[in-house]
């Protein structure tokens, strides 16, 4: 028996790194659990009823936001990955309750499986057209995928279903993608100054302000927006956002300052990684592999890259200095979301390869997206 | 088999153990393995997936104890193995251990059967199956003879039992394209080619000068020689690059790739390798080999069929090469009669390839654009 488990310890790690873990005591920790206390004791107490009744949709809904809202704080898919599978048991989206799939729909947005996504709620404002939330969450989903149109379309069903102040948001932030800045920044700051709005909504507001002004070349109104959303709520999103602008403005030490903020996910490590390599951070170098490890880590499952494209070719271009991948990887990140940073990740590093067939790919996308950005002629 | 008979394997003994960030989708990694005599299966889960599974974390308190997880021991074991089975192969637990990864703490399970490993092994895997639907288990088989082969395990469909492919997979043409279009529009490794054909029309005459060669088989001989030790040497460094073994930076490759061109300009025009032609090409060729797994390396292969991908690559790049070193040599042999050959196509041709060379290592090395390709 001894020779039998010795032989299983000369087993070499499998895959990737993996050190072996010999605990001393029975009190040492050996993993931190994402939730504590109350909201652990909630979760199991949410599992255990689901157990018995595998179609409590209440409890179900509950326990997945729950979960939901621990991914996106921690910055960490697995939460996301149990939510969905509480929610699938549910079944088809023609059936499951609307509760359920407009959760379900959040979530794989969450995996970035767009497309599964647009496809559960496209059968759920079919059963319920005046549901806000989903046609608001499917206009999202258009914009981030460069379908503006459709986008359009899924706006007026925000407003139809009689949200008029997100109505009005939603229509906006296409204007302003499309090159109509002006007037969707004076529409959206009038929004983002009703009395009584809650800070999630400002903070909304004002971050679509001040992208709007960062790609019309208008820093300061961008660092003002930027500033009034963070303090109306501060939201990961925003502060990653301002610390891309911050870099981009050579700020990096406050880019620094501003990310200590926020858990240690993959996007907020690469920019971390970068901004400290630029101003010489003790930590740079630290950041640097750690991200290095982690993509590693996440690559030897097949096809995860693509799900993981555009911070991958960030790393590729900002920390390896290798263009030709960083490029590769940008193109693959365009077939799931083009978002202005998407084109802009691909134009840089088709620049950097003086890939000049790549630059015109970059270019004739914006063009059949009808995405209006300074920044990217300045780079084809 | 309980936690408590952990082994103490390694002298190594980590410190605090202190929380990696958790920050990529749930995997199990599974090795199976074994031969003729018996049949291995090592499943390493993470604490995190346990507890979701079991409620490994009794006192609720958010952290996991060496305590606690070897309380549960037992519960682990048991549910591994209703999750994980080999279809015709009962499997016997062989040991528990535990491990760090960069996104946290894993239980090592193995499982081990007297039985012979099947020929086409069938595993039913079902582990996290409604609990978290974006978990996947990557499972590597191993066995004598044969190359490794990885495959990814959805719990979802595991009613349907996996079966690893026996004969690696088809749709081999792309990686091949891939290949043949990466040296055909790889401008340096052309050039380079191109530049080491030019005097291959030709003979040195003793007294010195250039004579053309009277037949094709002439011709032929040198030919082959530089295309074999150039395949030779590349095949040897693609195939350690793109397995990890050896990694150099682009920084450096690159700038030497353009350093080999200017080099085999010089010597068509002052002969400075003498006879070692062919070893000097080898040299070189193993440079541009560096080159070519950048490439593979931004294909989206995962560690799948990477032996076979890798392969596939380079019979691409093999049967580009062949076809333009055939066109630029036929065309080639029929000048070589000219008068002006030695003077317009080894001298002028040399200098073209030498200057291109040379603009590419100063671009390649300061970063500044002077050649449009």
């Amino acid at each position: 028996m001894k020779r039998l488990m010795l032989a299983a310890c000369m087993a070499l790690p499998l895959f990737a790194a993996a050190e072996p873990l010999v605990p001393t005591d029975d009190a040492q920790v050996l993993e931190i659990l994402p939730a504590a206390g109350a909201a652990r004791a909630d979760e199991r107490r949410l599992r255990r009823t689901l157990a018995r009744q595998p179609l409590d949709a209440q409890a179900a809904v509950t326990l997945a936001r729950g979960q939901l809202a621990l991914a996106h704080d921690a910055g960490d898919p697995r939460p996301a990955g149990q939510a969905l599978a509480v929610l699938q048991r549910f079944g088809p989206a023609d059936t499951a309750p609307p509760a359920v799939v407009l959760l379900r729909a959040t979530v794989l947005q969450y995996l970035h499986e767009f497309d599964d996504a647009i496809a559960q709620l496209g059968r759920l404002v079919q059963r319920e057209p005046r549901n806000a939330q989903a046609w608001l969450v499917l206009a999202t989903l258009h914009r981030v995928q460069g379908r503006y149109t459709a986008s359009d379309a899924a706006c007026e069903g925000v407003a139809a279903a009689g949200a008029s102040l997100h109505a009005q948001a939603c229509r906006a932030e296409n204007d302003a993608l499309r090159g109509q800045v002006d007037g969707a920044v004076a529409r959206l700051q009038r929004l983002a100054a009703t009395p009584r709005l809650d800070g999630a909504t400002r903070n909304w507001l004002l971050t679509t302000v001040a992208e709007a002004q960062w790609r019309a070349g208008r820093p300061q109104a961008a660092e003002v927006a930027f500033a009034a959303a963070l303090r109306a709520a501060p939201e990961a999103y925003t502060t990653l956002a301002y610390a891309d602008w911050l870099i981009e403005q050579d700020r990096d030490a406050q880019a620094l300052a501003l990310l200590d903020a926020l858990p240690r996910n993959d996007a907020v490590l690469l920019r971390r990684a970068i901004a400290g390599a630029r101003v010489r951070a003790a930590s740079a170098e630290a950041d640097a592999r750690e991200l290095r490890e982690r993509i590693a880590a996440a690559n030897q499952r097949p096809q995860a890259q693509r799900f993981h494209a555009r911070e991958q070719a960030m790393a590729a271009l900002l920390l390896d200095g290798d263009p030709g991948r960083a490029l590769a990887l940008a193109r693959l990140n365009l077939e799931r979301q083009r978002e202005p940073l998407d084109l802009l990740v691909m134009a840089r590093a088709a620049r950097a390869a003086r890939d000049r067939d790549a630059q015109r790919e970059v270019d004739a996308l914006r063009a059949s997206i009808g995405l209006h950005d300074p920044r990217l002629p300045a780079l084809l | 088999m309980d936690l408590t008979r952990i082994v103490f394997c390694f002298a190594l003994a980590l410190g605090a153990a202190l929380p990696a960030s958790a920050h990529k989708a749930s995997d199990a990694y599974l090795q199976l393995r074994g031969d003729a005599r018996g049949t291995e299966l090592r499943i390493d889960v993470a604490l995190r997936d346990l507890d979701a599974a079991l409620d490994l974390d009794a006192d609720l308190d958010g952290r996991l104890t060496w305590g606690e997880v070897r309380a549960a021991s037992p519960a682990i074991e048991a549910w591994v193995r209703a999750g994980v089975q080999l279809e015709g192969c009962p499997l016997e637990p062989a040991g528990q251990a535990l491990e760090r990864r960069n996104d946290g703490s894993y239980a090592v399970l193995t499982l081990r059967s007297a039985c012979a490993m099947p020929e086409l092994p069938r595993l039913r895997y079902a582990l996290m199956r409604d609990l978290d639907a974006t978990h996947r288990g990557l499972l590597k088989i191993e066995a004598p003879g044969r190359a490794p082969v990885l495959q990814v395990l959805d719990p979802a469909t595991a009613d349907r039992a996996s079966i690893a492919p026996a004969e690696p997979p088809g749709a081999s043409a792309s990686l091949v394209l891939e290949g043949v279009r990466h040296i055909v529009g790889g401008f340096d490794h052309l050039l380079f080619l191109l530049c080491l054909m030019l005097p291959a029309v030709m003979r040195r005459a003793p007294g010195g000068g250039w004579r053309p060669v009277d037949r094709p088989g002439q011709a032929l001989g040198p030919v082959a020689r530089i295309v074999t030790a150039f395949t030779l040497a590349h095949s040897i460094t693609l195939g350690l690059a793109a397995t990890g073994r050896v990694a150099l930076s682009p920084a450096l490759i690159e700038p030497a790739i353009a350093a080999t061109i200017v080099l085999a300009a010089i010597d068509n025009l002052r002969p400075i390798f003498a006879g070692r032609r062919g070893l000097v090409t080898f040299v070189f060729g193993l440079v541009h080999g560096f080159g070519f797994a950048g490439v593979l390396g931004e294909l989206d292969l995962g560690t799948v069929q990477f032996a076979w991908a890798l392969l596939q690559f380079n019979v691409g790049l093999e049967l580009g090469q062949l076809a333009v070193v055939a066109a630029a040599v036929g065309v080639l042999y029929l000048l070589r009669g000219s008068p002006r050959y030695p003077a317009w196509a080894i001298g002028g041709g040399s200098a073209l390839c030498g200057v291109v060379g040379a603009l590419w290592f100063v671009e390649r090395v300061s970063g500044w654009p002077l050649l449009p390709v």
